[in-house]
């Protein structure tokens, strides 16, 4: 039974940063009809903003934590004038390719910026950990899924309960529409940029203590994300969620009682199966064309 | 001077065959180049910094000897950015310079292999330090390896964890790429020699970011050692770490990469007491000790087997050119079988008839972060 619950608290834990980079997936998705291939660069570019605080300057962790969202925040604001904005009335394909331009540019920014040598980034608390029973609780861990609920409930809360929640959402389901009703559609955009690179960062800093900073983090995460979002139904958020936690769970339960060699195949075989039997994901809704 | 057909001809012929016959005047001087292959991007970047400093090392104290046949030797690299094609594809762009007379190719068997038969068609020496023993029995007679192969890994381990530590119950657990399956069956044999039980024989992906299912399966075989063929270091830490907060505390005997320098960094106290076997130790002989101080000269990162074994590529390298008189592929790779004897800061180098230069392994302890010497192990078989 403790080893049950262990493997449950590492896939929860691990499904929630899943979950926080496929939300960034999905909110890009949602305003601009784009997959963003950078948003694993993003959490990558964090990191290493919080290595540079806090780890080489020795600034207090909180403080750290602050500048280095506001610099993804900025880095969001640019990444939608300079990658989105300029491609925003061409079709899907153009502005994909220039998110993987961008993704190739951020990881190599850094690697030459920074170096290849992986970093160490402390954890937030001072203890690793609690024993409870006979499961490990990984402080982390704990962390990064307290987290994840309190920014569901906040992101839930911001879109159903505020105005500007409300006019991202108009203008995510239909631009030309909500340009028509007033909504400064371009503004919007950029907010969505703005918050999809903060929500990116803040998952990249979350895992950075666990998995290591590197200039590979980032991808290794978005990819195990993306399926997250086509398991939970893209464009869902609640979708996003869900899949990225089933995700995180089904890996760890299918390497420890199936395999562990074929722990990363689980993945991508259940996103097969999706897509085979239930393309429009757990959340979704059918789409289908008339000739 | 009058201007005849005659002269403006003779002019002609004279300006045209200029530059040939300068280039052959010159041509005694040009730079004996080496090709080197190695990750700048990738998982691996940080480590194809340390192999470009050893090489680079063992150049300079070339050069400034007067380089090889009254001639400097000059590196050109190309990136293999971690990956095979990345691999296949930096070999071939060196390859198609056919004044590169050797090469230097990867630390990672599986980008050997896969470059193995690119290599063949060129037909020229590559220098490798992946230690997947298969690479020097593919029947491809341009591939010498600079660190020893994973069946002296293998045997070394075994013979220390049981000998030494007194433990006969094993948990393998190895990356799933070549050469942790070289590894780990050479280990496994190796085990089946002596009568050792080994209690799980546990595979993972590279880059792996949860080990919770493997520490899990150590726990519950019964296991009262481990022993790890890790191929990065960012999975080693992961693993380390995850091992120490869920109680295990078994001896581990562990393979080069449990010592680097990156992995001992990112893991911290997880491996303190842990065993390794390192091709390279700073304490093990007078020529490991001057690379150590060479290299401090110019990192502040400690040496490793990263940069060790193409510190004595270069030099092997070019002692077999300075043997063969020529750059002639053919006979270099006769010189380099012919080395014997040439003492690096690997170990002492005495190359078979398979390609392997060297036959044996240093145990080394991590002493609270500080990688301590512990013994020899040498085979003559």
């Amino acid at each position: 039974m403790g080893s049950v619950l262990q493997l449950l608290f590492t896939g929860l834990g691990i499904g929630a940063v899943y979950a926080l980079v496929a939300l960034g997936f999905v909110l890009i998705f949602r305003a601009t009809n784009v997959v963003n291939f950078a948003q694993g660069e993003f959490s990558m570019v964090a990191a290493y903003l919080m290595v540079v605080f806090a780890v080489d300057l020795g600034w207090p962790y909180w403080l750290s934590f602050l500048l280095s969202l506001g610099g993804m925040a900025i880095l969001g604001a640019i990444f939608n004038l300079g990658v989105y904005y300029p491609l925003r009335n061409r079709s899907f394909l153009p502005v994909i390719i220039s998110t993987i331009g961008a993704s190739i540019f951020l990881a190599n920014t850094v690697l030459a910026l920074y170096g290849p040598q992986p970093q160490v980034l402390p954890g937030w608390f001072d203890a690793p950990g609690i024993q409870l029973g006979q499961v490990y609780l990984d402080s982390q861990y704990l962390l990064i899924i307290a987290v994840t609920i309190l920014l569901v409930a906040f992101q839930y809360w911001f879109f159903e309960h505020t105005l500007l929640g409300k006019k991202l959402q108009a203008t995510s389901q239909d631009k030309e529409m909500a340009a028509l009703l007033g909504i400064p559609v371009a503004t919007m955009i950029m907010i969505t940029f703005v918050y999809s690179a903060v929500l990116g960062g803040i998952a990249g800093i979350l895992v950075a203590p666990v998995l290591f900073v590197s200039i590979q983090m980032g991808s290794t995460i978005a990819l195990k994300a993306f399926a997250a979002t086509i398991i939970g139904g893209f464009g869902d958020v609640a979708g996003a969620i869900v899949g990225g936690l089933a995700l995180g769970i089904i890996e760890t339960f299918g390497a420890a009682y199936i395999s562990v060699p074929f722990k990363d195949a689980f993945a991508f075989l259940v996103l097969i199966l999706f897509l085979a039997f239930r393309p429009q994901g757990l959340f979704g809704e059918r789409v289908a064309e008339k000739a | 001077m009058n201007l005849t057909r005659r002269s403006v001809t003779a002019g002609l012929v004279a300006g045209v065959a200029m530059p040939a016959v300068l280039r052959s005047a010159l041509g005694q001087s040009a730079p004996i180049r080496i090709g080197m292959v190695l990750p700048v991007t990738g998982p691996a970047a940080d480590s194809g910094k340390y192999a470009l400093t050893g090489a680079k090392i063992a150049l300079d104290r070339v050069n400034k000897g007067g380089g090889v046949l009254s001639r400097q030797v000059e590196l050109v690299t190309e990136d293999d950015q971690t990956t095979n094609p990345g691999a296949v594809l930096a070999f071939s762009k060196l390859a198609a310079q056919s004044d590169i007379v050797a090469f230097l190719g990867s630390i990672r068997s599986t980008q050997n292999h896969a470059m193995a038969p690119d290599i063949l068609k060129t037909a020229k020496p590559v220098c490798f330090g992946g230690t997947d023993p298969a690479l020097t029995k593919l029947g491809n007679p341009w591939l010498f390896r600079f660190r020893p192969n994973d069946s002296y890994s293998g045997r070394v381990i075994a013979e220390y964890g049981i000998e030494t530590l007194g433990k006969k119950n094993w948990a393998l657990v190895h990356s799933t790429d070549a050469f942790g399956t070289g590894g780990a069956k050479a280990l496994s044999g190796s085990l089946d020699k002596v009568g050792a039980k080994i209690a799980i024989d546990q595979g993972y992906p590279n880059q792996s970011q949860d080990f919770t299912p493997v520490v899990l399966a150590i726990k519950s075989s019964g296991a009262d050692v481990i022993g790890s063929y890790f191929t990065f270091d960012n999975d080693l830490a992961i693993f380390a770490r995850q091992l120490r907060q869920l109680g295990v505390t078994i001896p581990w005997v562990g393979s080069a990469s449990i010592i680097v320098a990156g992995a001992v960094k990112l893991a911290g106290p997880a491996l303190y007491g842990t065993y390794g076997v390192a091709d390279y130790a700073v304490d093990a002989s007078p020529e490991s000790r001057e690379f150590a101080k060479l290299y401090g000269a110019v990192s502040n990162v400690a040496p490793d087997n990263y940069s060790s074994w193409t510190y004595d590529a270069i030099g092997v390298l070019c002692a077999a050119i300075a043997k063969a008189g020529d750059t002639d592929p053919d006979k270099v790779r006769a010189a380099i079988l012919a080395t014997q004897g040439y003492k690096g800061a690997e170990g002492e180098y005495n190359f078979d008839q398979f390609g392997d230069g060297l036959h044996g392994y240093n145990i080394v302890r991590n002493e609270k972060g500080s990688i301590v010497f512990d013994k020899h192990i040498e085979f003559t078989d």
